[in-house]
């Protein structure tokens, strides 16, 4: 299968604001690839270097040394991010917009002609339960429904590839339940996801492949039976390759 | 372009969905009728007193509507994390920038568009006349005006991260400009070096807003001013909003979004 | 304490207790010296910085006599010394020297050249047409009698801004009845305004051609005028002259001819060109020595 997305020896530093902290290194030297078609875990612990993963693939940090590519494109030409849809963590939309003002304006920016919006809108909104709430404002709407609109709006451009930053976070049991059906429903329409979670029972279920980072830097990357190997869980897993020991734990 | 208009649309459809436009429209409106039923010695043709205040009341809305919406479009978009789903779309960030001046510019247009006609309505029903190029002449230059104001205040709003805080840095110096740009030449002369040089830099480099200002002009009916220094005056205002907008593409272009 | 009944009864007494207490505290508030109680709105909102704001307002009428065309505080002020709008009434002495036409100078630099097409940059009159110089405009100037009243309203204590309103509204608008009730309302709140006086015993002889109420008030404004102390009287000789020389007219006319010298003498005392008055002086003792001497009466 192609790799449609890889990061080659990714350095990221960046200027401390606190005082007297100097450089900060948030990423150091990953390797990184994720193939077609599969549904990749990119798991941590906070301030592992997840989320400036994600910013550097999406052009908003730019990498201190080492490489980052979408389709083969470097992520820093804006046509790199054609092809992609991209969900980020808590995101107020336009409260003024109602859901179908929204994913027409996003529409707009990747130049889709209007019978086609319109079509893709509906579509959308099927998707994501929100058709009888479409001409709502989206103040109206609760965490869940903002969480579905941020879905709809990355999947706006039918993108080959979907970049999730916790897609579950702060949504309730039933919140969840329908993102990561959404996800295993674009998975199996053969769309690439690459999300970041800390649900790890969630990565365990809908997963392909997971990669764990800490401290910057990659500790283990393979097929998510690969990673749990011998535990009895993914959790297991994960709390071990980190280093955390839970007799040391506070 | 279309990236640019898709974007000032949104910028549009906030300014008419939210109260601000409309809450002082209706406060110059019913100022502006109160004034009108003063019974000022019996004489009904009285008509340039409310004209001028009709029009301050629209220059400081104006004012207000154009630094206040233009000043909160970024640091929204950072505090709700909307930049981050727009700036991951195919949409660089001059088209970002100059999609928020457009909207803003735009709707800054729309409310004068309103205002103006009102005032055009108000000063007809007293002095039963329609200088409709007089009253086209000083909505232009005063939407050029707000032209700068939104690409200055644009470029604060990246420098700044308060909205608050560059609101009203942006008001103090605008409002600076308006009253004493003119004249911080004659200011210079009576400084000694390096202040008199540094006023006098100052006096040459700041956009001259008050060029502008044809109040007094279409209040005590004075004629056309010639179209040839209309349009010097708007290719003028032209350079300093491609200036403020082109800083504000500079600064913003290595901003972290997150 | 969490009955709803006892909540109901404190606020009850509390509500007593205020009104109680307003009641006990409104007349000392009203007869208190710096209340603003008892004034209209800009008294309540602004106390005695009104005073501030209503020259402002007469300077403002004053650039609307100019349809605009002002200088700010950075221009050469020199050349408006004083207001033109009373000047014209004859209310003050005039200051201005003929170059009212340059106090915006020469040009300074291509900054100051290209702004002076944006405002109003010729100096005209609003009862000479204004801006387009047809010289039809006389009752244009009621465009400044917005500022005008507004400035009475903020300080009533001024009483030129009575006085010159007045000349505007009776001379150029023909609005005589309103002149009256505005120099009432001015001597209402100036009592011993010997100006305000002045204007309305030229409003009595000029428009109702009421010679005797005339009299009666420009008599009445002597004896105010006479009741000020040595400088005071120094500053305000010319409207003491035009006061005097208006009596004597008013008795020449009347034939009155002897009270008319003797008003002219007490004019050419603060007169600054008493060889002027002499000269009317000698032409009625002319008229005189036709007529059969009568014997001075007191003046005031």
């Amino acid at each position: 299968m192609t790799a449609i997305l890889q990061t080659q020896k990714l350095r990221v530093e960046y200027r401390s604001r606190e005082m007297r902290q100097g450089i900060k290194v948030a990423l150091l030297g990953l390797d990184l690839e994720v193939r077609a078609g599969e549904v990749f875990g990119f798991l941590g612990p906070n301030g592992a270097g997840k989320t400036t993963t994600m910013n550097v693939l999406l052009g908003f940090v730019p990498p201190t040394s080492g490489a980052a590519s979408l389709f083969g494109i470097d992520v820093r030409q804006p046509i790199a991010r054609q092809r992609i849809g991209y969900l980020p963590e808590l995101t107020y939309y336009y409260k003024f917009l109602t859901a179908e003002e929204l994913l027409r304006f996003y529409a707009k920016i990747f130049g889709l002609a209007r019978g086609e919006t319109d079509k893709r809108i509906a579509e959308l909104l099927k998707l994501v339960e929100l058709e009888h709430a479409a001409k709502r404002p989206i103040k109206s709407y609760s965490k869940g429904m903002q969480q579905r609109v941020g879905l709809a709006q990355a999947l706006i451009n039918n993108p080959d590839l979907l970049i999730l930053d916790e897609p579950t976070s702060g949504l309730d049991p039933l919140g969840r339940m329908k993102v990561r059906e959404i996800i295993q429903r674009l998975k199996h329409d053969g769309k690439t996801v690459f999300f970041s979670s800390h649900e790890l029972g969630e990565v365990e279920t809908v997963c392909d492949r997971v990669a764990i980072i800490h401290q910057g830097e990659l500790k283990a990357i393979g097929g998510v039976h690969e990673i749990t190997g011998k535990h009895a869980s993914l959790e297991k897993a994960f709390l071990e390759i980190i280093g955390f020991n839970s007799s040391t734990a506070p | 372009m279309k990236n640019i208009f898709a974007v000032a649309g949104v910028v549009i459809k906030e300014l008419y969905r939210r109260k601000d436009f409309y809450v002082l429209f209706i406060i110059t409106v019913l100022i502006c009728l109160v004034m009108a039923s003063v019974n000022i010695f019996n004489d009904p043709k009285i008509a340039r007193y409310l004209k001028e205040i009709c029009l301050l009341l629209v220059w400081i809305s104006s004012l207000v509507i154009a630094i206040t919406t233009t000043a909160r479009q970024i640091p929204a978009e950072r505090e709700n994390r909307t930049l981050l789903p727009l700036l991951a779309k195919p949409l660089t960030r001059p088209q970002l920038i100059f999609g928020k001046f457009f909207g803003c510019w735009f709707a800054c247009g729309l409310a004068l568009l309103c205002f103006y006609i009102f005032f055009g309505a108000l000063a007809a029903a007293r002095e039963h006349q329609w200088p409709l190029l007089d009253y086209f002449q000083a909505a232009v230059m005063h939407w050029f005006m707000l032209g700068i104001v939104v690409a200055m205040t644009l470029l604060g709003s990246l420098v700044f991260a308060a909205p608050s805080s560059n609101s009203t840095i942006c008001f103090v110096i605008i409002g600076g400009i308006l009253f004493v740009g003119r004249h911080l030449d004659q200011v210079a002369t009576s400084m000694h070096e390096p202040l008199r040089a540094i006023v006098n830099a100052l006096y040459f480099t700041i956009p001259h807003l008050e060029f502008y200002d044809l109040r007094d002009l279409i209040i005590h009916n004075w004629p056309l001013i010639e179209w040839k220094y209309i349009v010097l005056a708007l290719l003028y205002a032209t350079a300093y909003i491609f200036a403020f907008l082109l800083g504000a593409c500079l600064v913003f272009r290595r901003k972290p979004v997150n | 304490m969490n009955s709803p009944r006892i909540i109901f009864l404190l606020l009850l007494a509390l509500l007593v207790f205020c009104f109680g207490l307003a009641a006990q505290l409104s007349p000392q508030f009203q007869s208190w010296r710096g209340s603003r109680s008892g004034g209209d709105i800009f008294n309540v909102v602004l106390g005695d910085s009104r005073r501030m704001f209503a020259q402002s307002f007469y300077v403002k009428a004053d650039a609307y006599y100019h349809s605009g065309y002002y200088p700010t505080m950075f221009d050469n002020k020199e050349a408006f010394q004083t207001q033109h709008m009373a000047e014209d009434t004859g209310a003050v002495n005039s200051n201005n020297h003929g170059d009212e036409e340059s106090f915006l100078g020469p040009k300074r630099n291509w900054i100051d050249a290209f702004g002076r097409h944006f405002f109003p940059d010729r100096h005209t009159h609003l009862d000479e047409g204004g801006p387009t110089d047809d010289l039809s405009g006389s009752e244009n100037v009621r465009e400044i009698l917005p500022w005008l009243k507004l400035s009475a309203d903020l300080d009533p204590d001024n009483p030129q801004t009575y006085t010159v309103t007045a000349y505007w509204l009776r001379e150029r608008m023909h609005k005589v009845a309103e002149a009256d009730v505005f120099l009432h309302e001015g001597l209402r709140n100036n009592p011993d305004s010997y100006d305000i006086l002045f204007e309305l015993g030229r409003l009595y002889d000029e428009s109702y051609h009421d010679t005797a109420r005339a009299r009666n008030v420009w008599e009445e404004a002597v004896r105010k005028w006479m009741k000020l102390d040595a400088d005071a009287q120094s500053d305000n000789k010319l409207v003491f002259e035009q006061i005097t020389t208006h009596l004597a007219q008013l008795e020449e006319n009347a034939g009155n001819l002897p009270r008319a010298i003797d008003w002219l003498h007490a004019a050419q005392k603060v007169s600054l060109t008493p060889d002027v008055l002499q000269k009317r002086i000698d032409d009625i003792q002319k008229k005189m020595a036709a007529l059969i001497p009568v014997a001075p009466a007191k003046l005031y």
